[in-house]
């Protein structure tokens, strides 16, 4: 789960790092107020979860408040990555001569924590020059290690004490929060070097949430992605037309790339989970039917250990309860026959493969 | 590493469990030895005939069993995984999905300072037909005798995939699901080194899906290894949004970094014939086995 901006900016600070004043404000009446109990010059900020804010004009710098108002109005009407803010952070802008970059965040290949930290930052940390990577255990690290870093990057003094002080902050931060990233970019150096964050971007753990009841009320929840989740179904809504349900990760991800080769728009990626019980398959059929977007739905179940027959039971179940969408299904796997005559003299098609399922489905025939 | 041969005793985390018993019959039902359970509290219970202890170290004691299959739920994933490898275990399957990432680190370390092996979490296991063992969740069907080693991140699209391969005549000498979770606890390099070494396998299928950097270290470990056997990949996901977990934990593209592209095109620069659909791995398979 992505923390907003503000959200993990108040990780930050009950993990003992300073960060600059700032205000949250839920609509443009609450800019002007804000702006008055901030010092100038004031960085209205989209809060969104996704990437390249700046760049697509998320983020704007102003010195009074007829212009905050009017970047607050533009920012609340721009939607970045397909999404509008439901909020602004109005927060002081700090004068900075250099900017730095450091995280703590998982490295997959290595099967480890690590430490990224650069020295210049501000920019992708792929394409950052100089930079520091060292392993985290998973138990943790202390000063010592910190200041090792910190003199790799060949900090000067005053700035390496505050260095250390950061990321251990930082690291204990990631570690008891169970985050997959903890990222301050850039971790701005001032003009009497103080070191200072100034973004926050922080990913927790989904699977860790259960022991972090604490983030359980953070997210205000999509209709659809709320109720998939409750029914245990991995849903992720998409653009496009074409509902497509199926049973495992891998497949329905792959199901997703033979629509789009064959030039059709997903409008969802629902997983059922490995099993295709009659009552999932049912309420993750009732589910995608009402998905506004969706026009036609896309079934692609590899039977596996469960019988074709309980797949068609809860295809039929939903169309008996009406007002189903035209619906494509391949179902494979035992009692496929059976599974078939089930649905014949109903508005759902059945096909032997999944190509043969995609080429119907996108064409609409 | 090592494989389950024919008759090797076999014990089961969780047996009393929904899924745990389900399963139990079908490994039996395939051939697998299942023979012991352990649940904690449900000691001198039996499931389809095979006794439950309270602990593992109970039921290797009684079994001799070297191998475990776990399906304790996320919470516990933890203390079961280290309760079996304490008990000497040195294969652990972990079917369990949503286990954390700090647990699945340190369960990953505990295994390599024992020397044992973990597959998964959150995968279907593994199977080898000529032997009549599976140690996991796949449906028996989808799978035949052969020289083919397929490893996956997936679950069901390994069926899907072994069955086309199955259908076509290619059987498999190995199959293993070694999880879709960001955290494997046997990486792709080590099954694609451990199978280089199984006579029985002439050809290896791999099947990849978005996230992290495995395919892309897999490629780079290819090419400097020299690695003799010829490769058939496929990769999931090629038309996945970014920023999204795509029903896997670790399926997911952070910017330019998990995309199915690279994998393809680091893949593709290593030697290794991608297919663009699985419908297509047979094919594939056909001609690099000449």
């Amino acid at each position: 789960m992505r923390l907003y901006e503000y959200q993990a900016k108040s990780l930050f600070k009950e993990y003992g790092l300073s960060v600059p004043k700032s205000i949250l404000v839920h609509d443009l009446e609450g800019v002007r107020g804000a702006f008055a109990s901030l010092a100038p010059p004031v960085a209205v900020k989209s809060q969104v979860l996704a990437g390249g804010r700046g760049k697509a004009g998320g983020i704007a710098l102003v010195d009074d408040p007829s212009k905050a108002e009017h970047e607050a109005a533009r920012i609340f009407a721009l939607p970045i990555g397909g999404e509008k803010p439901a909020s602004l952070l109005l927060e002081e802008g700090y004068p900075h001569e250099r900017e730095m970059y450091l995280s703590v965040t998982l490295d997959r290949g290595e099967r480890s924590y690590v430490a990224i930290a650069a020295a210049a930052g501000g920019v992708e940390v792929e394409s950052m020059r100089g930079k520091v990577i060292r392993k985290v255990p998973v138990e943790g690290i202390d000063a010592g290690f910190a200041a090792e870093v910190a003199s790799e990057l060949k900090l000067p003094p005053g700035e390496s004490s505050q260095f250390v002080k950061v990321l251990l902050s930082l690291e204990r931060l990631a570690r008891e929060k169970e985050c997959e990233l903890a990222e301050i970019n850039p971790l701005a150096v001032g003009k009497d070097g103080t070191l200072m964050p100034l973004d926050a971007k922080v990913i927790v753990d989904d699977n860790a949430l259960f022991r972090h009841p604490e983030f359980a009320k953070l997210h205000p929840e999509d209709e659809f992605e709320g109720e998939a989740s409750r029914q245990g179904f991995a849903f992720v809504r998409l653009d496009g037309g074409i509902a497509v349900v199926g049973n495992g990760a891998g497949l329905v991800l792959s199901t997703l790339d033979l629509v789009g080769d064959a030039g059709g728009e997903p409008a969802c990626f629902l997983d059922l989970g490995g099993g295709a019980q009659q009552d999932r398959v049912e309420a993750a059929i009732r589910l995608v039917n009402r998905l506004p977007g969706a026009d036609r739905i896309l079934v692609n179940i590899y039977g596996g250990i469960t019988r074709s027959t309980d797949v068609a039971a809860g295809i039929r179940a939903v169309i008996s309860g009406g007002g189903l969408k035209p619906l494509y299904a391949r179902v494979s796997g035992a009692e496929e026959e059976e599974a078939r005559r089930m649905l014949e003299g109903t508005a759902v098609k059945m096909y032997k493969t999944a190509p043969e399922a995609v080429a119907a489905v996108v064409k609409g025939a | 590493m090592m494989l389950p041969r024919g008759r090797d005793p076999v014990i089961v985390q969780n047996m009393t469990g929904r899924y745990g018993r389900l399963h139990t019959k079908l490994m039996l039902d395939y051939g697998t030895n299942v023979a012991a359970g352990a649940a904690p509290g449900k000691g001198g219970e039996s499931v389809e005939g095979v006794p439950v202890y309270d602990t593992v170290a109970e039921a290797v004691a009684k079994t001799k069993a070297r191998a475990s299959v776990c399906f304790v739920p996320a919470e516990f994933t933890l203390a079961a995984g280290v309760e079996a490898l304490e008990a000497g275990i040195e294969l652990l399957v972990i079917i369990t999905e949503h286990v954390p990432i700090r647990d699945e680190l340190k369960l990953v370390q505990l295994a390599q300072s024992k020397g044992a092996t973990i597959i998964g979490p959150n995968c279907p296991g593994i199977i080898v037909p000529s032997e009549k063992v599976k140690l996991g969740i796949m449906p028996a069907p989808s799978f035949s005798p052969g020289n083919v080693a397929l490893y996956s991140r997936s679950g069901t699209l390994t069926y899907e995939i072994a069955g086309e391969l199955t259908a076509n005549g290619h059987g498999q000498s190995v199959a293993v699901g070694i999880g879709g979770d960001p955290i494997n606890g046997s990486t792709p390099i080590q099954w694609m080194d451990f199978v280089q070494g199984m006579e029985e396998t002439e050809a290896v299928v791999v099947v990849g899906e978005i996230g992290g950097d495995a395919e892309e270290r897999l490629a780079r470990h290819i090419e400097k290894s020299g690695y003799r056997k010829p490769i058939v990949g496929y990769i999931a996901g090629r038309h996945a949004p970014k920023e999204k977990k795509m029903g896997h934990a670790g399926a997911i593209i952070y910017g330019d970094y998990g995309t199915a592209d690279s994998k393809i095109r680091a893949l593709t620069a290593a030697g290794v014939k991608v297919a663009k659909t699985p419908m297509d791995v047979p094919r594939l398979v056909s001609e690099a086995l000449g």
